[in-house]
């Protein structure tokens, strides 16, 4: 039937997809690369101090506890941050909290997706009542203040137990972090739901998803599988710039006296040092706000790098 | 009639749109057969109602704010309109296909065309991964798509309309349907590219003994691909024919009006016919018979004004709906208009 000649393999040029080409364009970016790499290096403190209590590694970096000399030493050579009200060094503190924020900033914005993203997704392809309840239910969330909400949502939910033996999983506690960024993911959904709508409302009048009907996915087929991945970019996007947030959100938890207990936090750090300064102790003030301000600088540029190079309507080249 | 032959019967066939303005009745009464193994076309305007035919078809209407208000839809007996979604996706895709009018945008650009074709397969035969990527490169080799093996794991953007019109069709006769409901396959392509992709609808067509539906509003496919027409106008079909007699001899003046006004090769001097007037907006159709406005015969006539003309048989296999065609009015009918309106000019 085609007796054509047909182009030899060499001459065609290898196929590059979505992602393949989006990382290509954000690996050319070298600002971007930068704040990648101090983004894997917050990470990677956070993964080696929970690899270091796991198996009980006897590190001084990790023993942020102990006394490592007077107290408010200012900084020197034994401790660059100097030390607290306790003696204890503010180094260690800062990199302990590391652990914290992050993990918190990581589990509220994987929460918040999670609830986001299919309950916007939904809500955009079938439209009509389903619409609505979704809608009343974000705009009702939406109208009561943040911080107050995020309050309520973390007093509840403080100290509290959820058990999932009928999964044979054990309980989960809801002490020190878990409550709070269990109260930050399930009250900061509602962006991300808001956006991934829209773009569902728009994306399913394309002509590929009556292609899909025609050649009969399920609803639900089409949704997950076709109409997600395409507006996925946004989502990884979006995960980025709410990471910042996150870590914000922490502090100012921390500071209302409702973050972490008997842990360093950053926002803990803050709380306590806002006394101290007054007296001249500046220290344990700038060594967590320097730690704030590099990984919220570094995720910001990285998100809107991000989205530079996969959204597709700002591509440019 | 020969009903062993029939693969799709449409019966009385109404889909309305329930909008805020109004209720516009996009497809009205429509009846027709399609036959097995046959092309039959469905001809007509922009908005006349063809594409929603199709869809009424593939029961993919968007409702709200579409419904099928009546009518039926045999396809070798089960009625297509009562079936539940879940027996509707068995049939999609694997007895009814369909290709559509933009290429560019009927693939989703996130997946390679391999991945997209290898779905429909998957959706409708037990098939593991590494066959049905198999069956993909095969289908692509027979849409005659050059070096199939590396074009398969490519995406949409790199292939051109025609192409990519190719891989739609590809996907359409992966499960061997009985029907294509090919959606104006060819508008969006350039005119070499349109005689490629119909040259092979029709030898996938004579291979698969496949039907196919042509919606189209280019009477130069028609005449050329299809064995039986209908022409739409204005959400009804005004007649019915097939393509070899309704060129030699139209009976409906509205496509008397388009066949007039197809450009002939030779013929500098003259000025191109056109039908006099627009559309009629489907939420304000105009009384009596829906073209009358606009026809050379019956813009004056009394009846054309009022009473809007069925579907009626006249000779063989022929079917229209116009006062005026020559067969169309009985005998009392003749006598009632001379006695109520006087005698005709």
């Amino acid at each position: 039937m085609n007796n054509k000649p047909t182009i030899t393999k060499k001459q065609l040029p290898k196929g590059v997809g979505f992602w393949k080409d989006g990382f290509r364009r954000l690996a050319r970016r070298r600002m971007a690369m930068v704040c990648l790499f101090i983004i894997f290096a917050y990470f990677a403190i956070a993964a080696f101090i929970y690899l270091a209590e796991a198996f009980n590694w006897q590190l001084s970096i990790v023993d942020w506890s102990s006394q490592v000399g007077e107290e408010y030493q200012p900084p020197s050579k034994e401790n660059i941050f100097g030390t607290d009200f306790l003696g204890r060094s503010v180094l260690r503190k800062t990199i302990y909290g590391t652990k914290i924020s992050m993990t918190v900033a990581f589990w509220a914005s994987i929460i918040s997706l999670l609830i986001g993203v299919p309950l916007g997704a939904i809500a955009g392809y079938f439209r009509g009542w389903v619409d609505e309840l979704i809608v009343w239910l974000y705009t009702t969330l939406s109208s009561i203040p943040y911080i107050l909400l995020i309050l309520a949502f973390a007093l509840v939910l403080k100290d509290k137990s959820i058990s999932f033996s009928w999964l044979h999983l054990g309980t989960l506690q809801l002490s020190g972090i878990t409550s709070v960024y269990l109260a930050m993911g399930l009250t900061s959904w509602v962006g991300i739901c808001r956006l991934i709508r829209g773009e569902i409302i728009k994306h399913k009048e394309r002509e590929y998803v009556l292609a899909a009907r025609s050649y009969g996915c399920k609803n639900a087929r089409i949704i997950f599988r076709h109409l997600l991945p395409n507006v996925f970019h946004l989502i990884i996007i979006n995960f980025s710039l709410r990471f910042v947030s996150f870590i914000q959100a922490e502090v100012i938890l921390s500071f209302l006296g409702l973050g972490a207990k008997n842990q360093p936090s950053w926002g803990a750090m803050i709380d306590t040092a806002r006394l101290d300064l007054p007296k001249g102790y500046w220290w344990e003030m700038t060594a967590a706000t320097v730690a704030i301000f590099f990984i919220s600088l570094a995720l910001n540029i990285f998100g809107d790098a991000l989205r530079d190079s996969l959204d597709p309507k700002l591509r440019v080249q | 009639m020969k009903t062993k032959h029939k693969l799709l019967t449409i019966e009385n066939l109404s889909t309305h749109f329930f909008t805020q303005d109004g209720v516009a009745k996009a497809v009205q009464g429509v009846s027709f057969d399609i036959n097995k193994a046959r092309t039959f076309a469905l001809v007509g305007e922009s908005g006349c109602g063809k594409s929603v035919t199709a869809l009424s078809i593939m029961n993919l209407i968007p409702k709200p704010p579409g419904k099928i208000v009546s009518g039926s839809i045999f396809l070798e007996g089960d009625n297509l309109v009562k079936l539940n979604e879940k027996k509707m996706r068995r049939i999609r895709g694997n007895r009814i296909a369909m290709i559509f009018q933009e290429p560019m945008t009927s693939l989703n650009p996130v997946f390679t065309i391999g991945d997209q074709i290898a779905e429909a397969i998957k959706l409708h035969q037990k098939k593991p991964s590494n066959q049905a990527w198999q069956m993909a490169i095969e289908l692509l080799k027979k849409v005659g798509i050059p070096d199939p093996d590396r074009r398969v794991s490519e995406y949409p953007h790199q292939m051109s309309g025609g192409m990519r019109q190719r891989v739609m069709i590809a996907m359409a006769v992966s499960c061997n349907p009985d029907l294509l409901i090919a959606d104006e396959p060819t508008t969006a392509l350039d005119v070499t590219t349109q005689s490629q992709i119909l040259e092979l609808l029709s030898s996938l067509q004579k291979q698969n003994n496949m039907a196919i539906l042509l919606i189209t509003h280019d009477l130069g496919i028609v005449a050329e691909r299809a064995d039986q027409v209908a022409v739409m106008y204005a959400s009804r079909i005004v007649e019915t024919s097939s393509a070899k007699d309704l060129f030699a001899e139209p009976m409906h003046p509205y496509t008397q009006g388009l066949l007039k006004s197809i450009p002939t090769l030779g013929c500098k001097d003259k000025r191109l016919y056109t039908i006099e007037g627009n559309v009629p907006n489907p939420l304000q159709f105009p009384t009596g018979c829906k073209f009358h406005p606009r026809c050379p015969l019956g813009c004056d006539d009394k009846r054309c004004q009022r009473a809007e003309p069925e579907l009626r048989q006249i000779g063989d296999n022929r079917t229209v709906a116009c006062w005026y065609a020559a067969g169309y009015e009985t005998e009392n009918e003749r006598k009632e208009y001379e006695k109520k309106y006087g005698k005709r000019k």
